[in-house]
């Protein structure tokens, strides 16, 4: 039971992006859509569940003073074969999410989840805890993505949802709009953990 | 000096056998994204220049190829080019499909990475076909006293979709000799 | 005359209307970790700009010279990123020499900037916007000196804030996203502007 816990930390109690506050850079970037923030999550969350998978297995291996280039290195190395694997499958989302893929090696969330819990955990545990705290962040990146493109777009994943009347707040799927919206939604997290 | 030898080591080891498993995986992602990019551009040929049912490459522009289209008797039926600027956030660049006069047939915005909501709507069918038909004269911004509809809130998009295109052209002016001729009986008139 | 203009233009882009942090999303994670208080938010945006001056030269030459000749590129992000730990590592020993109080306020901060993606962000776009090398190292600079400059604005703003009446919900993070959201509004004029 303990396992299922570990697992479902990430979507709550410890969401990488509400609670701990990780992983922001591509959260506002790629959430002007849902589609983009779901290919994200799910990239990121591969990424996540491979590294922390070989990180935990070679942890014995190596060198305390070496700990974070290795980690960088399996890390960015899984990120490369996503880039790869994207391009050439899936081109479309792969354009969509342009520079924030290769990006994915400096998300604090899976450096985090390395460094933090990988190194000092069985496989097991360490892929519950990859796979929770990926789809933790996949969910968070959805709501964010929702709020900002029915907003913005009156759309949900390029379906319009909103009547014709309706006037997109333009504003919501810029810049300004993703750090505001960001703001009130971790509010809200701060007023309902209380 | 061993145990700075051993960190190298480690880490040497872990760079090695990361490289090898990526660049197994880069040996056959590699021709399927090649093989996508080149289909990608040979259908926005064709969407540009319907008419043609062959391309031969004539020129280069801007790192891409210029094609003059046949069509299946072996006529000249137009030609194609890419366009290429940098616009707001990214560069933008638009497949030309080109009569043989030099007037615009059709174009597609192939790459652009412009702000969603704004700039980015410069992919929009209403917006680009209102390029079909135009000649290099006619190609100027409303803002700038021309013909060309400004997108809502990306006059800097829709500037450079417009120049861009015109600097091809006059590309192909040169490069076809085409019209040069009458525009110097025109002078001698 | 022209290459003058063309710097000033690049670094009008790079500090104001592509502000690395408030339109590109890049650097948040030191961005609102911070810059609470104003001096280590000086020393932080400093810090910054050097390693992403360094990186923008180191990270071109190697493209340049090693993975394309090799045709080697798609070790990029590998190679990259590897670069700017290393140059983090030597930052942080020449500053633990040279400002022991610095690197005391710094604090964990500096460690992080290796994972900082305004760093790895400008070194990948050097490239992608196929920029020349002296364009590359400028770009680099400017663009540190955008974050610096967003950096010690919004220090300066949460010292006020802090000692404002803010609900108890909205203290922190929450406040500090919406300040940024006021700052991206306000950047988000420099839009229109073409040099």
């Amino acid at each position: 039971m303990k396992l299922i816990s570990e697992f479902s930390k990430g979507f709550i109690k410890e969401n990488p992006v509400f609670v701990m506050a990780l992983g922001l850079c591509p959260t506002l970037a790629v959430t002007s859509s849902v589609q983009n923030a779901i290919g994200m999550g799910l990239a990121a969350t591969f990424v996540l569940v491979c590294s922390n998978l070989i990180i935990s297995i070679i942890k014995k291996l190596i060198p305390d003073k070496i700990r974070i280039p290795s980690y960088i290195v399996v890390i960015a190395s899984f990120v490369t074969i996503v880039d790869m694997v994207m391009n050439a499958y899936f081109p479309a989302i792969h354009k969509n999410l342009g520079l924030f893929i290769p990006l994915i090696v400096v998300n604090c969330i899976i450096l985090g989840r390395a460094e933090a819990f990988a190194s000092k955990n069985n496989v097991i545990k360490s892929i519950a805890d990859g796979l929770g705290m990926g789809l933790g962040f996949t969910l968070a990146l959805i709501v964010i993505g929702g709020i900002r493109e029915v907003l913005g777009a009156g759309q949900f994943l390029g379906h319009p949802i909103l009547p014709a009347t309706y006037k997109p707040v333009l504003v919501a799927i810029l810049a300004p709009g993703a750090f505001i919206v960001m703001g009130l939604l971790m509010g809200l997290m701060n007023k309902f953990k209380k | 000096m061993k145990y700075y030898l051993r960190l190298g080591i480690v880490l040497l080891v872990i760079a090695i056998v990361s490289s090898g498993i990526l660049a197994y995986i880069n040996s056959f992602t590699r021709p399927i994204i090649e093989e996508n990019q080149k289909r990608a551009k040979a259908e926005a040929r064709k969407e540009v220049l319907p008419v043609a049912t062959d391309f031969d490459s004539i020129s280069f522009f801007n790192d891409e190829t210029v094609y003059v289209g046949v069509d299946s008797i072996g006529n000249q039926v137009g030609y194609t080019f890419v366009a290429s600027l940098y616009g707001y956030s990214s560069l933008v660049k638009t497949m030309v499909g080109l009569t043989p006069e030099l007037k615009i047939n059709k174009i597609k915005i192939i790459e652009q990475k412009e702000t969603p909501g704004l700039g980015a709507n410069s992919e929009k069918t209403e917006f680009q076909e209102q390029f079909s038909g135009k000649n290099i004269k006619e190609l100027t911004v409303d803002k700038d006293g021309g013909n060309i509809i400004s997108i809502t809130g990306a006059t800097i998009t829709t500037r450079t979709v417009t120049n861009s295109i015109r600097s091809g052209i006059e590309m192909m002016t040169e490069l076809t000799g085409f019209g040069i001729q009458e525009d110097k009986q025109e002078e001698q008139e | 005359m022209e290459f003058i203009s063309k710097i000033f233009a690049l670094a009008v882009a790079a500090i104001f209307v592509q502000n690395f942090v408030l339109m590109r999303f890049l650097g948040l994670c030191p961005y609102i970790g911070v810059s609470k208080k104003l001096d280590s938010a000086l020393g932080m945006g400093m810090a910054v700009i050097f390693v992403m001056t360094m990186a923008s030269t180191f990270t071109w030459l190697i493209q340049t010279y090693l993975l394309i000749p090799l045709k080697i590129d798609f070790l990029q992000t590998i190679a990259f990123i590897l670069t700017i730990a290393s140059l983090v590592q030597l930052v942080e020993m020449i500053i633990q020499k040279t400002a022991p109080s610095l690197h005391k306020a710094l604090g964990v901060y500096l460690p992080l900037i290796t994972t900082n993606c305004a760093v790895l962000g400008v070194a990948i776009l050097n490239i992608n916007n196929k920029l020349s090398f002296i364009e590359a190292i400028l770009n680099g600079l400017f663009a540190g000196v955008g974050f610096t400059l967003v950096l010690v604005l919004m220090a300066g703003i949460r010292e006020k804030l802090d000692k404002a009446e803010i609900p108890k919900a909205m203290k922190g993070m929450p406040i500090a996203m919406i300040v940024a959201g006021c700052m991206a509004l306000a950047f988000l004029g420099f839009s229109g502007l073409k040099i």
